[in-house]
């Protein structure tokens, strides 16, 4: 280190010395130590989130009655107790299979729909693209309370075709769902194209394919990872939703599980088979998202894009 | 192998006054072109110029503002790009992600309704041509960028255009492998007989390969000639500029004498042997590195020598380059052939004298920009 540098001809110029000094201890600063703060912040983070989740799942194997204390382990509340286990109760498992069902709707529905509106959005040249790109964004940001009321008030005060032709109930909810999933696949499908470039379609159509055979035989395969992902989450979001849900039910054959755990929650007469209900939708959630992720995984190693591939993974964790 | 490939004939491609404007700006501004059936023609420029959009233009996926495209006779001008007997070689291959290599090559067959037992057959041949044959069930991203480059050449090839296009196809491989492909192009090209339209901004890569060049600046073509005359004649000092270098110094024009015309360069007067011998008034002169020679300092100058002293020598191999300050204030530079001995290195402030023969020495109207210009 110099402080001071003599160059023949000049007057003396100070230098800054060749290391600056840093009012935080070498241990800390050293870039390539070990990452305590970051391990730290995360193991907390992680406790925070999970442990209550753990804890309900937990107590679903809970031998007595009650849902915070510990009275010993025991399956009962899962299949052992011939009338309030969950695969004995009529109301639990009604609630499970509507909740499946409309998340299947709601997949095979708006998957579809919103790659359509994807390719449809990016080659939209002319006057209106803008205001259809902006609408397509609305049920992303708009409250849900909002939207449920609004749906709501169309389906039940509304008394203009084809709303009145529509009643509350599963109908309602799988249309309540769609609306705003649209947007989540739109999202996802789009910001895959926009990184695929227009290229390749414009490879294929070079060698003779017409625009609907460009999109079947190019583009849709190399969208396809995209697709499915977003499918997915279409799926995760159907089965956690519960506003849109709640407000466009009818009857009780329309409760979903959010809704029922929702209304017995707090109450006192309910039992583990509660918490019972609440780890499979945990369970079906996860296996939806890992999922989504090991079809990425395999669709990023068979094509090779390695880089691609955890872009579209970015899309998948980055709307969640 | 080739006889899966060439076709007898056609290709011709004509653009008449072909324009393109986008919102604010003019990409291609009026251009006119005859391309030859089978002849290997390069759109030269720089980056901006509007080769590319002109390119883009042909092959179906802009549409002109203005003019007419025609091919073999046949306007192209309604005509979408997938009916059109024109193929593309893309910048960045483009070659299909989910497809291995012999289906890539394959794909555009389908659209042609050829049977599937003589579209494997004709891919296969077609990569065979490319020197492939081996990497038929690959992925493309298991290719190196040279493969790819062929396996794009194959795709396109193999569905007998009457046109191929290239847009900058050597641009992302690095020296040695285009040096390479480009004989191989070459010769691909004059097996095949196919028209192939190049679109590059190498100045080298144009001058070794085509069998004549479009020089375009701003959207309009400055001069179409064959390598040769480009390089010797250039027509405008932004095609002297930009193929290779050239020594530009600002100049007037002072008429016609004899076989060649006055120019006054600061005090001295030189002759000039070519360009636009009939003009006047302001003007630039252009000559070569390799045509100016440097001599030693004579009390009585030959003519067309002008006095210097030598700012640095900067030795690259093949040849010697000199670069020499004249006393009028600008720089020129001389490339002397490297033959192995007697090679002079002129240290820095010697004394020297350039020499420009007058039938080297071009005279082109018009204001230009001093100095010795880089490549």
């Amino acid at each position: 280190m110099s402080a001071t540098a003599t160059e023949p001809g000049s007057a003396t110029v100070a230098r800054p010395p060749a290391v600056r000094p840093s009012r935080w201890p070498a241990w800390l600063t050293n870039p390539w130590g070990r990452p305590r703060f970051l391990a730290l912040t995360t193991w907390v983070y992680i406790a925070w989130a999970l442990l209550p989740v753990l804890a309900a799942i937990l107590f679903s194997f809970n031998d007595g009655r009650s849902r915070s204390v510990w009275q010993g382990f025991s399956t009962r509340w899962w299949w052992g107790d011939p009338d309030l286990s969950v695969f004995h109760n009529p109301t639990y498992t009604d609630a499970l299979t509507h909740s499946l069902e409309l998340a299947a709707l709601a997949m095979l529905i708006a998957t579809p729909l919103g790659f359509l509106l994807a390719i449809g959005l990016s080659r939209w040249r002319g006057r209106g693209s803008g205001s259809a790109n902006f609408l397509m964004l609305v049920p992303l940001t708009t409250p849900e309370l909002a939207m449920a009321v609004s749906l709501l008030l169309v389906f039940t005060q509304l008394s203009v075709l084809p709303f009145t032709a529509i009643h509350l109930g599963t109908t309602a909810q799988v249309i309540g769902q769609v609306t705003f999933s649209i947007s989540y696949v739109v999202v996802i499908v789009r910001s895959r194209l926009a990184q695929i470039g227009p290229e390749y379609e414009e490879a294929a159509r070079d060698l003779g394919a017409s625009t609907r055979q460009s999109l079947q035989h190019v583009l849709l395969p190399m969208l396809l990872p995209a697709v499915l992902a977003s499918a997915l989450i279409v799926f995760a979001l159907s089965i956690d939703d519960f506003v849109v849900t709640q407000y466009m039910s009818s009857s009780g054959e329309t409760t979903t599980v959010p809704m029922l755990l929702y209304a017995n929650a707090r109450g006192g007469a309910t039992t583990p088979a509660l918490n019972a209900v609440a780890t499979i939708m945990v369970v079906v959630t996860l296996i939806g998202v890992g999922g989504a992720y090991l079809v990425l995984r395999w669709f990023g190693r068979h094509s090779g894009e390695q880089q691609k591939q955890s872009g579209a993974m970015a899309d998948l964790t980055g709307i969640e | 192998m080739a006889t899966a490939i060439a076709m007898g004939g056609g290709g011709a491609l004509e653009l008449h006054e072909l324009e393109k404007r986008f919102a604010d700006v003019t990409a291609v501004d009026s251009i006119s072109l005859d391309v030859a059936a089978g002849e290997f023609f390069s759109l030269l420029g720089p980056s901006g110029c509007g080769k590319t959009t002109t390119l883009r233009m042909v092959a179906g996926f802009e549409r002109p503002t203005k003019g007419e495209i025609m091919l073999d006779g046949t306007s192209l001008a309604t005509v979408p790009p997938d009916r059109r007997n024109v193929n593309t070689v893309f910048q960045s291959y483009a070659l299909f992600p989910h497809l291995n290599v012999l289906d890539n090559v394959a794909f555009g067959m389908r659209y042609q309704k050829v049977p599937r037992k003589e579209r494997e057959r004709r891919a296969e041949d077609a990569l065979e041509m490319v020197e492939l044959g081996a990497l038929a069930k690959r992925r493309p991203h298991q290719l190196s960028g040279g493969q790819q480059q062929r396996v794009a050449l194959a795709r396109a090839l193999v569905l007998r255009p009457a046109l191929l296009l290239l847009d900058e196809p050597l641009g992302a491989l690095d020296a040695k492998i285009r040096r390479q492909l480009r004989l191989e192009l070459k010769s691909l090209q004059e097996e095949v007989g196919t028209t192939f339209v190049f679109v590059t901004h190498d100045q080298e890569e144009a001058l070794s390969m085509s069998d004549r060049i479009a020089v375009m600046n701003g959207g309009r073509v400055d001069q179409v000639g064959t390598p040769l005359e480009v390089y010797e004649s250039p027509a405008t000092l932004f095609v002297a500029d930009f193929l290779g270098v050239a020594n530009v110094m600002r100049a007037e024009a002072l008429g016609r004498n004899g076989s060649g015309c006055m120019v006054r360069v600061g005090e001295f007067e030189l002759r000039a042997g070519c360009g636009e011998l009939g003009c006047r008034g302001a003007a630039s002169v252009v000559i070569r590195p390799e045509r100016l020679e440097v001599v030693p300092l004579a009390e009585r100058p030959g003519e067309n020598c002008l006095p210097g002293m030598v700012d640095r020598t900067v030795f690259v191999g093949s040849n010697l380059q000199v670069m020499v300050r004249l006393v009028t204030g600008e720089v020129v530079q001389a490339s002397i052939p490297n033959h192995g001995e007697g090679l002079e290195f002129h240290e820095h402030g010697k004394p020297v004298m350039v020499h420009a023969p007058a039938e080297a020495l071009r005279v082109l109207a018009g204001d230009g920009v001093g100095g010795a210009a880089g490549s």
